[in-house]
């Protein structure tokens, strides 16, 4: 009996009247329908039997009367297996138990519907707004199917998000909303005492664009992709892979093989410029701007090589609902083999330079620690997790795309720091050159001439679940659609790597020097606007008229005799 | 000729140190692989830093005035050298201490100009330039008194010179002391602490603009040639020529050369961590102690 059909058999037994129906289009995928007073009873089951916790999706049904849905997924990563569990409420009593004082890596998750949706989650440690901007009016859930996704509500003066406390003996030094270490908006109020550490509150999710509600309302099925990959500027086509794939899934589309190995090339192509860019930016964040000009001197030829193929530097525009849009023909897989064999040169001799450097290791071994059972607590994923000894990685345990045909390693390291992550990334550069010279080997040897994509003939029945996963540069990026009418998914749900990774930050920092502080967030490579993306209508922004200089400079004078 | 030495003082100085600082980053660039600005960038920079606005973030006389004191001091250090040896009219009413003085003094206004502007970044990298303070200038001192002890005279122009009267174990361990020293005395990584871009914002310098934020850049690159200068003036005394000219032509050439180490060890160090540099600091404060102490033995 597969794994799949034992936990099925587990919950139907412990939860018997609770346990509503089942179901499952491909053997790696469950998705179970509960009574919501089973929530907590099924989730603590699940990961009793192991399971590690992937994400919420919240949405409000499209049918009248539909209630409110909630969904959690969860991971075994050691059986092939995702499993998400959904359970509906009416409209009228928006309460969920919540998962959070047992899995903290759930607390973002349930906070984002308390912003969006207007659900309460009852036992929440925590429910401070999250997602929405602080002069957002009370009452209004952009989520909410009356929402139209273009609404504006007037901007409100004097209204700010409330900070916890400091606690006592120290002093706060705001990193943010706008940092030198941050490359975009995002709020890390850190206590200090002296130099050190003491704790740090997150404010985030400046950087919305409405994505989600979108291509809920307004987009179809094969616009999406586009604008899935715009989600994000470094991972752009994990986004529309993601995406692709879980629709697929969904609707039990099964894709040429040959656009499969395309997609791989191009996710690995991605991998190597996000590693080496991140590998600069780590340097940079440590004061070792040589570091930095080098790697991103590489990266250059990655860049280029990525223009030659798909026209451009990022945003390959490359993926749609099964398949892909551009070939990678002979004369193509040659330019990338003499790329890829420069590039390889490059970086050992960057990495030679950089692991033996005594200097870097002060300044990043024991930086940034967390153990295992930390990091699996969080549920890290990606270069953090593997740093700290898991070994993960969705392209092992989940293989999508053509990744069950190509042999690699997981790279781990056990130090637990920033040094392992580090090395994690260094060496996956590697082993995304190998998956890359293997896929293209297969493109010219028996996969000449297939076709790119198939037609979709018949439209995507609605009300069915899919549920991907890819390995994105960061970490694990899972997207979720529940596919619907008018030719456009009734709800999509995008979990990048960074939004797990970045619930943790608080305590890789505890303890640390002050400057290490660029060095600890910079680790897990934040992508601020990967984890903001979600559903809203643009923010104040929007709405909000243009300052003049004069302006400005009284207004930023009379915050500061204010204060 | 006395009086003309302190304005060849002045002017060697207030010419050539920013075309330093245009040396260091371009050699930098190279390293880093890229084209580089050109040489004469730095004069460019101040001369738009001056034509700019200065916004008085702190809103008080100290914040605004900090940048004036912290120049003029450095100035008035820079006066007081024996630039090839010769000691100047100033030499008359000054000493090592004086020196000294002038130099910690115009660290200190700048202090006063960070804690003034109010702001947490640069108050951080001010407690950070106080600590490099405390442990550095003992470094410094120790070098001078170690001059003093060989000449036993209290006069800058003995001090300067005596170091390298004799060339013994004193010699050599306070040399490999000031080397190690240097980039610190200089403010490059790994011991660009204090202004650290990535995690404080150039803490001190963070709210200056206009002509204070030029005034506060000149200064520094009048400062780090000033320790350029005094490796070369006490150490290597003994090579420079009688010759008034030939001996600023080869200092100014020596001086590029300490300039390109500071570059190659600027662009191969990541930035240490303040605690990680007071150690580092102690142990430059011992090894001067022990020089200074075997100056006294004779050896």
């Amino acid at each position: 009996m597969s794994r799949k059909d034992k936990l099925l058999n587990l919950l139907k037994d412990e939860l018997k009247g609770n346990f509503l129906a089942a179901s499952s289009l491909e053997e790696s995928r469950l998705f179970i329908d509960i009574k919501k007073e089973a929530l907590v009873e099924t989730a603590s089951q699940l990961m009793k039997e192991g399971a590690r916790y992937q994400m919420g999706v919240g949405y409000e049904a499209k049918k009248k009367g539909g209630g409110l849905a909630m969904v959690h997924t969860f991971a075994f990563d050691a059986d092939s297996l995702l499993v998400a569990i959904r359970a509906l409420t009416a409209e009228d009593e928006p309460e969920f138990d919540s998962l959070t004082p047992f899995i903290p890596g759930a607390g973002w998750s349930e906070r984002e519907y308390i912003d969006l949706l207007g659900l309460h989650f009852k036992n929440h440690p925590n429910p401070k707004r999250l997602v929405l901007s602080d002069d957002w009016p009370e009452g209004i859930y952009p989520l909410r199917q009356e929402v139209p996704y273009d609404l504006m509500p007037p901007s409100a003066e004097e209204v700010a998000f409330r900070l916890d406390e400091a606690p006592p003996g120290s002093s706060i030094i705001p990193f943010g909303p706008f940092h030198a270490c941050l490359h975009e908006p995002a709020h890390f109020a850190v206590y200090v005492d002296g130099e050190e550490i003491k704790g740090c509150e997150y404010r985030g999710f400046m950087v919305h664009r409405g994505i989600e509600k979108l291509a809920a309302t307004e987009l179809t099925y094969n616009e999406i992709p586009f604008v899935a990959e715009r989600i994000c500027g470094i991972c752009g086509s994990v986004h529309s892979v993601n995406y692709a794939q879980a629709v697929e899934a969904a609707s039990g589309l099964k894709i040429p093989r040959r656009a499969e190995f395309i997609r791989t090339v191009m996710l690995e192509i991605e991998r190597l410029h996000s590693h080496l860019m991140w590998l600069g930016v780590a340097g940079h964040l440590i004061g070792f701007d040589t570091v930095f000009m080098q790697a991103w001197r590489i990266r250059e030829k990655i860049m280029w090589l990525a223009e030659s193929l798909t026209g451009n530097r990022k945003t390959y525009g490359l993926v749609i609902v099964g398949g892909v849009r551009r070939d990678i023909d002979l004369t193509k897989a040659e330019l990338i083999k003499k790329t890829l064999a420069e590039v390889e040169k490059d970086v050992q001799a960057l990495e030679k330079a950089i692991i033996n450097d005594r200097s870097i290791h002060r300044r990043t071994k024991g930086v940034g620690y967390l153990s295992r059972e930390k990091a699996k607590e969080w549920n890290l994923v990606g270069p953090v997790a593997r740093a700290r000894g898991l070994d993960i990685d969705a392209r092992r345990d989940h293989p999508y795309a053509a990744y069950d045909e190509v042999k690699f390693e997981v790279v781990v390291a056990d130090s637990g720091d920033v040094w392992g992550t580090l090395v994690v990334r260094i060496k996956e550069i590697y082993e995304a050159i190998r998956i890359i010279h293997q896929c293209l080997e297969k493109l010219a040897s028996r996969l000449q001439g297939s076709p790119l994509a198939i037609e979709i003939e018949d439209p995507i029945p609605a009300g069915q679940q899919g549920l991907s996963v890819v390995e994105a540069p960061r970490g694990e990026a899972v997207h979720y659609v529940l596919t619907g009418d008018d030719n456009r998914p009734e709800r999509w749900r995008v979990r990048a790597p960074t939004y797990p990774n970045l619930q943790a930050v608080p305590d890789m920092l505890l303890n640390n020097k002050l400057a290490d502080f660029p060095i600890i967030v910079g680790s897990i490579d934040p992508c601020i606007s990967c984890t903001d993306r979600v559903a809203v209508i643009d923010r104040r922004s929007a709405s909000g008229r243009i300052l003049s200089r004069q302006e400005l400079e009284k207004l930023s004078r009379e915050m500061r005799s204010k204060t | 000729m006395k009086v003309v030495a302190v304005f060849i003082n002045l002017i060697y100085f207030l010419l050539l140190a920013p075309f330093l600082e245009g040396v260091m980053r371009k050699l930098t660039a190279w390293i880093q692989s890229r084209k580089g600005p050109p040489l004469y960038q730095p004069y460019l920079d101040l001369l738009k830093l001056l034509g700019k606005e200065n916004l008085n973030s702190g809103g008080n006389w100290a914040y605004s005035l900090a940048p004036v004191l912290s120049f003029s001091s450095m100035l008035a250090a820079i006066a007081l050298i024996p630039l090839t040896g010769q000691a100047n009219i100033l030499a008359h009413s000054s000493d090592l201490m004086t020196l000294i003085y002038f130099l910690t003094l115009s660290g200190f206004c700048l202090l006063v100009g960070a804690l003034a502007s109010g702001n947490p970044f640069a108050a951080v990298g001010a407690s950070r330039e106080m600590m490099t303070t405390v442990m550095l200038e003992p470094v410094l001192a120790m070098l001078l008194i170690l001059g003093t002890v060989r000449v036993g005279s209290f006069s800058l122009t003995a001090a300067v010179s005596g170091v390298a009267v004799s060339r013994g174990v004193s010699y050599f361990l306070m040399l490999v002391v000031y080397l190690l020293a240097l980039q610190a005395f200089v403010a490059r990584q790994p011991f660009d602490i204090a202004e650290a871009e990535v995690e404080i914002l150039e803490g001190p310098y963070m709210e200056y603009s206009g002509p204070n934020y030029a005034l506060l850049r000149y200064t520094l690159n009048l400062k780090r040639m000033f320790y350029a200068w005094l490796l070369i003036s006490s150490f290597l005394s003994f090579i420079l020529p009688a010759n008034f000219f030939l001996s600023l032509l080869l200092q100014t050439v020596l001086i590029i050369v300490v300039f390109v180490l500071i570059s190659l060890i600027g662009a191969t160090h990541p930035r240490f961590r303040i605690d990680q540099a007071l150690k580092y600091y102690a142990l430059l404060l011992i090894l001067a102690l022990i020089a200074v102490g075997c100056a006294v033995k004779g050896w």
